[in-house]
């Protein structure tokens, strides 16, 4: 019987084989290993960012049976979050797994950056991940206003004055962001194509491409672990060593995220109403936060057209040379660069954790 | 209300209790299933024929013990003493009826405690110093007694959510105690009892893990394998029985409590009202992943097993067992004791004689000054009814803080609602969760002036009259 059963699946295995080529796939995997050092902690976060967003897929699928864009898009979400069986724990965890992957994904880019694992040759991985970073910030805005409550309409009116002060096509963005001079339901049903449709076509392939290059090019050094000779290095087998305690990151980040969305349940606010005003205290997600202060700082210095123009302009200037790091600063003999590279993440750091808590202490 | 009533600003003092519970819960049922784990493995040491892995589990089981002995015998006495401490205070009502009903049962346990305590110390000190027979007998002797405390708590426990009919017939009498062992042995004891020695299983296995992590699997391979091994399989009672031991005991629960539990699978409305329902969902995730990450990181890798892996067991534990209580509490609203006394001490059959004379009539404990000639005023009763009756759950700012639950609300309009709970009409939404506002429409009146002074601090100007206590 035994004997039977194993052949049965070693018959299975092989047709599989044949047509997939699976244990090439198995070869690769036993090969593949893992630096073990003090900073293989921060291996994982991409892992976890992954796993957040398959939690995301999952749950937006969801959403997606009960959600109507357009007009009904409020009293969908009412009936979602106070009606439909467990809908409310769908949402809270959509909502909650979408603030948690924009941490992971943050805390994951700042682990590549100071570990130096954009040089020669992972620069396209960089590159797709800053992309990867840019989709999914766009996709945490136009999910933001979906469920049309009172916050979430004033938060995107407010954001999306700010391409606005895009000189000679700022309003002329807007207006097709918006689908006309105000944010309506017509916003709202772009929006919702944006977030369910074009944003997952483009960020599913870019997410494959950049999975492809960590497995091609493997786990980066830190540079404190370069410098040794190679006997002193150690590492672990991906298959299973590291999946496992991958899997267990995940499961703990399940549990985060079950907690989270069981304790902290997502609220939904009052239906919108363009006609009342805005109600107090209205500030981006978290993770706009510090754009937003900075440019409402610049704004200060800066009063008027002058310095909204400012403001774009030395905000995307820093987007850029942050992107084009790999180039700067291109291999561990970088020297001087190198050291540079390092101050000017310190100081992007510094900047972003201190404009975020200027900007909640303001808004209160 | 013949006690003072002791506030906690912000924190509640329900929290006061839950805290210090939740601690005593963790470490108790340890001491209960690692009662067990201790004896069993020494047995199963001395049985070793490979002499050096039965040296060096003897060896590990004694500092093993050791932990044991310092962790319940002093965090675990401390916070149980913590939690009569915090009871006496936030509940005297409910603590005075349950001893007067059960403090022979407490006696006993009591006598049961004197013994854990001496033969685990007894048992620690005793290493290699008596005879190995001997020593696995005063490990049995603790397992005995530790079980028995908790064969004995439960019936308390378990009597506060289903006290069962029998002593509900005699409840007001005078003859309570006579129905002692209906009252211990009541509806939800044996699921209860069940569920608790599973979980004291898994906390032997988790906090073993603890100190099994610490072994250098280098050095140790074949120690460090079946040590942590062995104390994995703990968690198989759990694995296997948990489900039906659930279903058991949801089965035993009233349908007026089983309403609470499913009150919150369509809808989050009112926050609080679905708590249980979402506590529920915490338990059953990481009870799961406590399986997954045991079986997954511990039995299939032992040698690999960290001090960190542990703690995240034991914080998954913590947060299990934290949200079981914490749902065991909440399941028992609107009472402290099922059917017999509301969660704010208010006795059931005593509703009515409060509605006719006042909450305030038999109270010793009201201030007095603001008014003129020394006599208690409208705001400083109000007070008193607050933290009276709204006390036991609520605060003013912090924990379901009252200001800002009912901020938006205008003096008629938070009349009205005080005027709801009043009433508690059979469709009252809140009669699920709340006792109702006992008192006169004088009592009303003055606790919604209170309220009013809370939530619309400027429509009431030299409300502030008096905040201490002064009798």
């Amino acid at each position: 019987m035994i004997a039977k059963t194993s052949s049965f699946y070693d018959w299975v295995y092989d047709w599989v084989d044949e047509r997939l080529g699976v244990s090439d796939l198995a070869a690769f995997a036993r090969k593949k290993t893992v630096p073990v050092h003090a900073q293989s902690f921060w291996y994982y976060w991409g892992g976890i960012s992954l796993f957040l967003f398959v939690v995301q897929c999952f749950t937006g699928v969801l959403l997606l049976v009960y959600y109507r864009p357009g007009a009904d898009s409020f009293e969908s979400v009412r009936q979602i979050t106070y009606v439909m069986h467990f809908g409310w724990l769908i949402r809270s965890a959509h909502s909650w797994s979408a603030n948690l992957m924009m941490f992971s994904i943050l805390v994951h880019m700042f682990s590549v950056y100071f570990m130096k694992a954009y040089r020669k040759p992972r620069e396209l991985g960089w590159l797709s991940g800053m992309a990867l970073l840019g989709i999914a910030s766009v996709f945490g805005f136009s999910g933001y206003l979906l469920p049309m409550d009172e916050l979430s309409y004033f938060a995107t009116k407010v954001g999306l004055e700010i391409p606005v002060a895009i000189p000679f096509v700022g309003s002329a963005i807007a207006n097709f962001l918006r689908g006309g001079p105000d944010v309506t339901e017509f916003t709202v049903q772009r929006f919702f194509a944006l977030h369910v449709v074009v944003l997952p076509a483009l960020f599913l392939p870019l997410l494959g491409f950049h999975l492809w290059l960590v497995q091609k090019h493997g786990n980066a050094m830190p540079p404190s672990e370069e410098a040794k000779p190679a006997s002193e290095r150690k590492t672990m087998p991906f298959m299973p060593n590291f999946l496992r305690k991958d899997i267990a990151m995940w499961l703990i980040s399940l549990n985060v995220l079950a907690l989270l969305a069981s304790v902290f349940p997502w609220q939904l606010g009052k239906q919108y109403d363009a006609l009342a005003p805005a109600p107090l205290g209205i500030h981006p997600e978290w993770y706009f936060m510090s754009p937003f202060e900075m440019l409402k700082m610049l704004g200060t210095v800066l009063p008027g057209a002058v310095g909204e123009i400012a403001g774009i302009l030395l905000f995307t200037l820093g987007i850029a040379l942050w992107i084009l790091i790999p180039f700067y600063d291109s291999s561990r003999d970088s020297g001087r660069r190198g050291r540079n590279a390092h101050c000017f993440g310190l100081v992007a750091v510094i900047l972003l954790l201190a404009t975020t808590a200027i900007g909640y202490w303001t808004v209160r | 209300m013949n006690y003072p009533f002791w506030d906690i600003p912000r924190l509640g003092s329900g929290w006061v209790i839950g805290l210090i519970a939740i601690f005593h819960v963790m470490i108790s049922q340890f001491a209960v299933g690692g009662g067990f784990y201790l004896p069993l493995a020494e047995r199963k040491a001395q049985r070793m024929k490979d002499a050096k892995l039965r040296a060096d589990w003897m060896d590990q089981l004694a500092k093993h013990s050791k932990f044991f002995l310092v962790l319940t015998a002093v965090f675990g006495t401390v916070s149980g003493v913590g939690i009569w401490f915090a009871i006496g205070l936030t509940h005297p009502e409910a603590t005075s009826t349950l001893i007067h009903n059960f403090v022979f049962g407490w006696a006993m346990e009591w006598v049961f405690f004197l013994v854990e305590l001496t033969t685990i110390a007894v048992y620690y000190y005793t290493w290699n110093r008596v005879d190995e027979k001997l020593h696995l007998k005063v490990g049995w002797v603790y397992a005995g007694a530790s079980v028995a405390t908790l064969v004995i708590i439960n019936g308390i426990l378990a009597f506060m959510l289903t006290p069962g009919d029998t002593w509900i017939g005699v409840a007001g009498t005078g003859h309570e105690a006579s129905k002692f062992w209906n009252a211990f042995f009541n509806p939800t004891y044996w699921p209860s009892l069940l569920l608790r020695t599973c979980v004291c299983a898994s906390l032997a296995g988790i906090w073993a893990l603890i100190t099994a992590s610490r072994i250098d699997g280098e050095k140790h391979p074949e120690l460090k394998t079946s040590k942590v091994q062995w104390s994995v399989k703990w968690l198989v009672p759990s694995f296997v029985a948990m489900p039906f031991l659930m279903m058991w005991y949801y089965a035993m629960v009233p349908a007026s409590q089983k309403a609470l539990l499913t009150l919150g699978i369509d809808t989050i409305n009112s926050g609080t009202f679905s708590t249980v329902t979402r506590m529920a969902l915490i338990i059953i995730v990481t009870s799961a992943t406590i399986i997954g990450v045991a079986y997954f990181l511990a039995y299939r890798n032992p040698r690999d097993f960290n001090l960190a892996h542990a703690m995240a067991v034991l914080l998954l534990a913590l947060m299990a067992t934290g949200a079981g209580e914490y749902s065991r509490e909440m399941l028992r609203k609107p009472y402290v004791i099922g059917r017999w006394m509301y969660s704010n001490g208010v006795r059931v059959p005593y509703v009515e004689r409060i509605n006719r004379e006042g909450y305030l009539a038999h109270s010793q404990w009201v201030w007095k000054g603001a008014g003129s000639n020394g006599t208690a005023s409208n705001y400083s009763r109000g007070e008193a009814i607050f933290r009276g009756e709204c006390g036991s759950c609520h605060t003013l700012k912090g924990y379901r803080p009252l200001a800002d639950m009912l901020a938006g609300r205008d003096r008629s309009n938070i009349q009205n609602f005080v005027m709801m709970l009043h009433e508690n009409k059979p469709d009252s939404p809140y009669r699920k969760f709340m006792p109702p506002m006992t008192g006169t429409q004088q009592d009303v009146d003055d606790l919604t002036d209170f309220l009013n002074a809370q939530v619309n601090p400027v429509s009431t100007p030299g409300s502030k009259a008096v905040l201490t206590a002064q009798r």
